[in-house]
């Protein structure tokens, strides 16, 4: 290749093609965002006094401040119940043969299928006073009077995981379709029981699908405004509702864009925590 | 009135992008665009009122562009001077903020013909009011034998564990506790006796929903059997065969104007004025009245029929003493207040 210029590097071809996307993001997601922070810094709704007003209401009063704890608590439960349902599908996944394998990915990606709106209102169906749940312990002669499922916390987790669960699972089969199965039986033959060959060989070497798994569903569970309201109702309140409200009812948009900031700020920080453990679980594994 | 992720986004995009590049909504001769809202009132006014204004206006061009009211608002403040939205349609709320904002014109009376026919009510010199909501109580007939009469029978003890409302994110949800409240010897300006009350309607709250249509939902989940309600929005569950009857509660039913309104600056001013005539024109509201309709007219020349007569009213002069006409000048003054309250206190 006489004619190329010889400093040009066979990777610098590649920011070239990420620039559509790149400019596509300038302007449909930097440029909407800094608009928000802009508008997040003043004092007043028609955005004419400049200042951290909004904020300082926001990070001063207990009440908003419990609202975020508890949308970044239900994050976390979701997440938990996710990875707890997941793993073992996942694991199940790279231990059964062809066909069982592509009945697994099927229901897997079900979910994924179907709307939101549609997979939630199911929820409402089950969970319901009469609904399926309450049906069935009623006619075993289990419980007297229904349970109360619908509007409540344990609702919103259960159907959040479900609607989520895809997002788990996908990265976890992934990570552990990599783990050669010959260290699992390298480990038993050595003596390892089944439990501490999980422990010291599986879970560690799936750690980066599980931090990916974790990062994409907590992310989802605590944004999913359509789930957590129809679920939730309208006296369990997340940061997404809490900032529909003040957005469009109340028409207060510099104090809903400090909630839409402090929100993002706050799901960062939650991020990166996930990303630091999945960069210290890569040393591990290599281990 | 769901307003999802997207719904939000497309509007911040949208106000993002008029601001990037004012050239986007440079002047250009276009249809008349009436922003109406969304569901049951886009289809009314596909199949009746757009046919009636063409007919009336050698079909002239225009297009409906359903919206919340607040994507109505933020649309025309972020272009001001040359509006994407000739007409707008809003509650009570919101139509006082866009006429705070100074976003619609006075609707030029003198040259109206049909504004005087308006009960007294409908007519606001800023945008007429050619519908009317109103809420009542809705109960399950096939769970509740004896039709509720009243407000107070949702505090009975029967209906323990069976009280559905909303929160006041939505109009209905406020106007019911402006209801509650004047009930209780209180008024626009003071809510203290219903949130009182709703502490003690709390042994019978089985749901407080985040916005009127997931009261219907709950209705066909058997979640709840009693809770205020739009008749509208009865009306549609009824026909799809849920149980579900609507009374007019003997305090009165609350009414909210539905308002209509020419944007300030509108490119299409005449024709944005005929459209609101052709919607205050007897033969439309009459045409609305019916079913599948059934929504409530203003203009005083309609003669009730149906649903509307049997339920509501059967004229003008018993619509007048059985609906209740609210301040919401008054409640706007402390609306966001009584959210947050009702954000912190209203736990079930």
């Amino acid at each position: 290749m006489g004619t190329a210029p010889a400093s040009r590097d066979v990777t610098s071809y590649g920011m070239g093609l990420a620039a559509p996307l790149a400019l596509f993001f300038l302007f449909f997601f930097v440029a909407p965002l800094l608009q928000l922070l802009w508008l997040s810094l003043h004092n007043d709704t028609a955005a004419l006094h400049w200042g951290l007003g909004q904020y300082l209401h926001f990070l001063t009063d207990p009440f908003s401040l419990s609202v975020l704890g508890s949308t970044l608590l239900l994050g976390a439960e979701v997440t938990a119940v996710c990875l707890v349902l997941g793993f073992p599908i996942a694991w199940l996944y790279q231990r059964v043969g062809p066909r069982l394998q592509t009945i697994i990915i099927l229901i897997v990606l079900l979910p994924l299928l179907t709307s939101v709106v549609v997979r939630t209102f199911a929820w409402i169906v089950i969970l319901g006073r009469q609904g399926i749940i309450n049906a069935t312990l009623q006619s075993l002669g289990i419980i007297d009077t229904p349970l109360k499922l619908l509007y409540t916390q344990f609702g919103v987790v259960i159907a959040l995981a479900q609607v989520q669960m895809p997002l788990m699972t996908l990265p976890l089969i992934t990570a552990l379709g990599r783990i050669d199965p010959n260290l699992d039986d390298a480990s038993c033959s050595l003596g390892a029981g089944s439990w501490r060959t999980f422990v010291r060989i599986v879970l560690p070497l799936s750690l980066p699908g599980v931090i990916a798994g974790c990062t994409l569903t907590y992310a989802a569970a605590i944004t999913a405004f359509i789930t957590q309201s129809l679920i939730g109702g309208g006296q369990m309140l997340f940061m997404p509702m809490y900032l529909y409200q003040q957005a469009s009812t109340l028409q207060n948009w510099p104090f809903a864009s400090a909630i839409s900031i402090i929100f993002l700020l706050a799901v960062l920080v939650v991020v990166s925590v996930f990303t630091t453990l999945g960069r210290l679980s890569r040393g591990y594994g290599g281990a | 009135m769901i307003m999802n992720r997207r719904s939000l986004m497309t509007t911040a995009l949208t106000l993002g992008a008029m601001k990037a590049f004012p050239g986007l909504s440079y002047a250009q001769a276009r249809p008349l665009v009436f922003a109406t809202f969304t569901g049951s009132w886009e289809e009314a006014h596909k199949a009746v009122l757009v046919p009636a204004f063409r007919k009336a206006n050698a079909d002239a061009a225009m297009v409906l562009d359903p919206m919340l009211s607040v994507d109505q608002i933020a649309k025309v403040n972020a272009a001001k001077a040359n509006p994407p939205i000739d007409v707008m349609l809003h509650d009570p709320g919101p139509a006082l903020v866009a006429i705070g904002q100074d976003l619609v014109e006075p609707y030029p009376v003198e040259k109206s013909a049909y504004y005087k026919d308006l009960i007294s009510e409908a007519q606001e010199p800023m945008g007429p009011a050619p519908f009317f909501q109103v809420v009542g109580l809705t109960y399950n007939p096939e769970a509740i034998k004896t039709p509720p009469t009243s407000w107070a029978d949702l505090w009975k003890p029967e209906f323990k564990g069976r009280v559905g409302i909303t929160n006041l994110n939505s109009t209905l949800g406020t106007g019911w506790l402006v209801e509650i409240a004047k009930m209780r010897g209180g008024s626009e300006a003071n809510v203290d006796p219903a949130f009182k009350a709703i502490e003690e309607l709390k042994p019978n709250l089985a749901a407080v929903a985040a916005n009127p249509g997931a009261l219907a939902t709950l209705f066909q989940q058997g979640q709840i059997d009693i809770s205020p309600g739009n008749f509208n929005a009865i009306q549609i569950l009824k026909a799809r065969g849920v149980p579900v009857e609507f009374v007019a509660p003997k305090e009165g039913a609350i009414a909210f104007k539905t308002t209509i309104h020419i944007v300030k600056n509108s490119s299409n001013r005449e024709l944005a004025f005929k459209l609101i005539e052709a919607s205050l024109t007897p033969e439309v509201q009459t045409t609305l009245m019916n079913p599948p309709y059934l929504i409530v007219p203003t203009n005083s020349k309609v003669t009730m029929g149906g649903e509307i007569a049997r339920v509501l009213a059967k004229d003008t002069t018993e619509l007048k003493q059985k609906f209740v006409f609210q301040d919401w000048k008054k409640i706007n003054e402390q609306r966001s207040a009584w959210i947050e309250r009702f954000n912190r206190e209203i736990k079930i």
